[in-house]
């Protein structure tokens, strides 16, 4: 189980790394973007898309990252005002609801994935890349999300500091 | 059922998945797939995955983690000290002194991280030992952060009026205009009052102020100026339809990024690593509340709860002013307990059709709704700045940092009250710099 848990953690961390990597990559071509299209004067043509499904692609790959590190903001109040068994009951709870809405969302984005995969579907612009690219980043991330939440189920707690809404 | 029915059931199981402590993403998430499958069966439950990457499909929405990353540039640095200084060298003669800089300073690292936390978090390290340290009660001192600071969701740019100009199809750079002399007047109200508290104390403000020479105060200003000249960069790009505001961000980001590193000699890998940590932590978890209200937003729409509210309440026929009482006051209520990203997307398919109905201006709106979202800032149960403030200086009990910031929730009602009366403070600036709106 341990190896288990440490396995799921380091994929949650490294799931972070690529959606740092993907932010900055967004970062850099928007500027280049600018530059080309008003200093230079050139029209773009992959660049838009390019960011927005890296940001796509940063959002569900980071989202095991940010459950790993208690980032997804919720209100504590209950939680926190209850004693710890019931707390961490109430927690298991609350994990399980949310591992079965991770899960339908994984299932039915690899189908669509798998349809758009299967069926040689391209993007509706002018860059025409197979969609099936910018889709892969849902179901990957919602699947390490639920794995993420099943260690956050098994996982003794340790007490930790909750995190405070952003 | 009737979608009102439905509407009840929604919102009953949504307040019992919040209070359960589960994140806000997942917890609209799963009440919409319930109620998707207990209203139209298991097939609709198909366009699940294609709703949620829909959600996030758009190039607008890329600002959002751009000014997370432009702010926490900023925040991570010692920018936010500078800045402060620097209002402190040229202010220190202004009666007040010490409590206008800050107000001060909190404004304009407002304008550079649209985020409320971080605006606390900046200044208030710096100011609210230095406030102490020369006299100022801890109400004050921790008080004025935490309203300050609150500042940061109104003056452009503001991550919450980029949400809410992308849930409302109402332009994002009409909003940032508008929130200029709003968030202006705010910081105005909250200065006389710190004046008149200081005063009530029997502060003498200049005494306490040093002197700076014309050295000291111009020495500080090249570390400074070239993030309010970004400032101005993006308000002028933005109301003068130059570039989008992604555009804007994403450029806006990288320049920060090189003047924090240049400036501060950051070189290292590692401050820098955990500044996109930081804003791969924030974005993420905003993105995904995006994401899942769209599916939100889908399922009330396709139930008609949507619809229906608003008929309802045409069919209620109470004066408007009435009504944006009554708006106002669940507004705050939602505020008091959730983040204010997610009250808007919850909310803002609600509420827009009813408000365009009684006749109100949107973007007014935007204004009226993101002060009220600032009150839930520095109110229990989960006043986020009262926190951060506390974290920052332990020693100060909650309590009296809550009995600090009250006068200024007070500030904040009574702006509601001034802008309600005199709505051109919030129209007129967009109106005279890009037209009437459409």
């Amino acid at each position: 189980m341990n190896i288990f848990i440490r396995a799921v953690e380091a994929a949650s961390r490294l799931c972070g790394l690529v959606s740092m990597v993907l932010l900055a990559a967004a970062v850099i071509v928007v500027s280049e973007m600018v530059f080309v299209r008003y200093v230079l004067g050139h029209s773009t043509i992959w660049q838009t898309e390019f960011v927005i499904y890296s940001i796509i692609a940063s959002t569900f790959i980071g989202a095991p990252y940010v459950l790993l590190l208690h980032g997804h903001v919720g209100v504590d109040l209950l939680p926190n005002a209850l004693a710890r068994g019931p707390a961490r009951l109430l927690n298991i709870v609350a994990s399980l609801i949310a591992l079965v809405f991770c899960a339908l969302v994984a299932w039915t984005s690899g189908h669509f994935w798998y349809e758009a995969f299967s069926r040689g579907w391209t993007t509706e612009t002018v860059w025409k890349i197979p969609l099936w690219i910018p889709l892969l980043p849902l179901p990957l991330g919602m699947i390490m999300t639920c794995l993420q939440y099943v260690v956050q189920i098994v996982k003794p707690v340790e007490p930790t500091q909750p995190e405070a809404l952003s | 059922m009737s979608p009102l029915e439905i509407g009840l059931y929604i919102f009953i199981a949504l307040m019992a998945l919040f209070a359960s402590g589960m994140p806000i993403a997942f917890a609209l998430g799963a009440v919409s797939v319930a109620a998707l499958l207990f209203t139209e069966g298991t097939s609709s439950l198909d366009i699940l995955g294609e709703t949620f990457f829909a959600g996030l499909n758009s190039f607008t929405l890329v600002s959002i983690p751009m000014f997370i990353l432009m702010g926490s540039a900023v925040a991570s640095s010692p920018a936010g000290k500078d800045l402060y200084e620097a209002l402190d060298r040229w202010l220190n003669r202004v009666p007040g002194g010490l409590v206008l800089s800050n107000l001060g300073a909190c404004s304009i690292f407002a304008a550079l991280s649209g985020s409320s936390p971080a605006t606390c978090a900046a200044i208030g390290k710096m100011g609210i030992p230095e406030m102490r340290q020369r006299g100022y009660p801890p109400e004050i001192a921790t008080g004025s952060i935490a309203a300050g600071g609150t500042l940061g969701i109104l003056i452009p740019p503001s991550i919450t009026m980029i949400v809410y100009g992308i849930a409302t199809e109402t332009s994002i750079g009409r909003l940032f205009i508008a929130g200029i002399l709003p968030g202006l007047l705010l910081t105005g109200l909250f200065m006389l009052w710190s004046i008149y508290a200081c005063w009530r104390q029997g502060l003498s403000l200049k005494s306490m102020a040093d002197r700076y020479s014309w050295k000291q105060k111009f020495e500080v200003l090249p570390r400074v100026l070239p993030f309010l000249a970004i400032i101005a960069g993006i308000l002028y790009v933005l109301y003068g339809g130059v570039a989008t505001p992604s555009e804007a961000a994403g450029v806006g980001a990288l320049f920060c990024l090189v003047l924090v590193v240049l400036i501060y000699r950051m070189f290292r890998a590692k401050p820098i690593i955990s500044m996109f940590r930081d804003t791969a932590k924030e974005s993420v978890m905003i993105m995904m509340i995006i994401a899942a209200s769209e599916l939100f937003a889908f399922t009330l729409s396709l139930t008609f709860v949507t619809q229906s509210i608003a008929e309802w309440i045409s069919m209620l026929d109470v004066n408007r002013w009435v009504l944006m009482a009554m708006i106002n006051a669940f507004l705050l209520v939602a505020g008091f307990f959730l983040p204010p990203v997610a009250v808007i997307l919850m909310t803002a398919p609600i509420l827009l059709p009813i408000i365009l109905q009684a006749g109100f201006d949107p973007y007014w709106f935007a204004v009226i709704l993101t002060i009220n979202m600032e009150i839930g800032l520095i109110t229990p149960p989960v006043g986020l700045n009262l926190y951060v403030i506390n974290g920052i200086a332990p020693d100060i009990r909650l309590q009296t940092i809550l009995r600090g910031s009250l006068p200024y929730v007070m500030c904040m009602v009574l702006a509601i009250v001034i802008l309600c009366i005199f709505p051109g403070i919030v129209t007129w600036l967009p109106t005279a710099l890009m037209g009437p709106a459409l």
